[in-house]
């Protein structure tokens, strides 16, 4: 029975087909392709750096500037959330397991909806997070 | 010559010099279901090629030493997740505009990509799909077009079978959602 266009149906047997293709010969050559891979990869040594002395240097003063960047995120962004903070509170954020990308969402749709306080954009998108992924409900609770 | 079943395969992996041969059975028997796996998460043909090689080559150097507590399958297939992930992650990290959405840009390159055979209303399916977050559009991948058993989801995706019905369940709605709009 042909579905009807205007009304969309998922479980309808058109759409279940994929609609990927791939050219021809693929998986018959890809195991030739592969094992020629990883002889290469299994044939070539891991060449060896070495470090000038003015490399060496600007290494060491960029390991160390990192190290107070990363310091400084940190003393940050730990700890509950208070009204005066970035965000409202980064313990739930690090329980929700939200990654860079989310936080810009956050940011984003705090600066595109200033009608919104930042709690109300942060719960609208947690709600949104927790509906619509496998956040496990115990982290959220954990005492 | 007869596919060899999971558990000759690693059977022969543990004796010296039967390696190679296990391999190749392996990836004779697995290739296309992984790649397949793998195209629906970074749906371009070349990106599938690159993730599914990596993930062959993962799986050659980890092969001596699974353990057969999960299935082969099953561990094959979280190989498989992990790398597409990691590949989609470094795609962003690399891209000149990373202002602009990863998944936006796949969206908009569907329609003009040489291996995509779908009509209009396949490609309305994929890009609603692409707008899911990227472990429930696997999910959602893996139930519909795959119709993998949750329990089996559960052990590839490391989510417990609630929070995979769940997920799957929203996806739906979102996606009838998208489909219905004109």
């Amino acid at each position: 029975m042909k579905m009807d266009r205007n009304k969309p149906d998922l479980q309808h047997e058109s759409l279940k087909k994929h609609p990927f293709g791939v050219p021809e010969g693929y998986f018959e050559g890809f195991s030739t392709r592969l094992q020629q891979r990883i002889r290469e990869e299994e044939s070539s040594p891991v060449p060896e750096r070495r470090m000038g002395p003015t490399t060496r240097w600007l290494a060491m003063a960029a390991a160390v500037l990192g190290a107070a960047l990363i310091t400084t995120a940190i003393v940050r962004f730990t700890g509950t959330g208070d009204s005066n903070g970035l965000y409202p509170d980064m313990a739930l954020f690090e329980q929700l397991e939200i990654f860079d990308n989310d936080l810009y969402l956050y940011e984003y749709l705090a600066s595109e909806s200033p009608e919104l306080s930042d709690e109300e954009a942060f719960t609208l998108q947690a709600e949104e997070y927790l509906a619509t992924n496998d956040v496990e409900m115990d982290l959220l609770f954990d005492q | 010559m007869p596919e060899w079943d999971d558990r000759e395969i690693i059977k022969a992996v543990k004796i010296p010099g039967q390696e190679e041969i296990a391999f190749n059975q392996l990836v004779k028997k697995y290739q296309e279901r992984l790649y397949w796996h793998v195209r629906k998460i970074v749906i371009s043909h070349d990106d599938a090629d690159d993730v599914l090689q990596n993930t062959m080559v993962k799986i050659w150097k980890s092969l001596p030493d699974f353990r057969s507590e999960s299935g082969l399958y099953t561990w094959l297939y979280r190989i498989a997740t992990n790398e597409s992930l990691s590949f989609l992650k470094v795609k962003k990290k690399k891209s000149f505009a990373p202002w602009v959405d990863v998944e936006q840009k796949m969206s908009d390159n569907l329609e003009a990509d040489p291996w995509f055979n779908g009509d209009e209303i396949q490609l309305k399916l994929q890009q609603a799909i692409l707008k899911l977050p990227e472990k429930q559009r696997i999910v959602f991948n893996m139930k519909y077009y795959d119709e993998v058993k949750y329990e089996e989801m559960s052990e590839i995706l490391g989510t417990s079978v609630g929070a995979l019905k769940a997920s799957y369940h929203h996806a739906v709605k979102k996606i009838e959602s998208m489909l219905g709009e004109d």
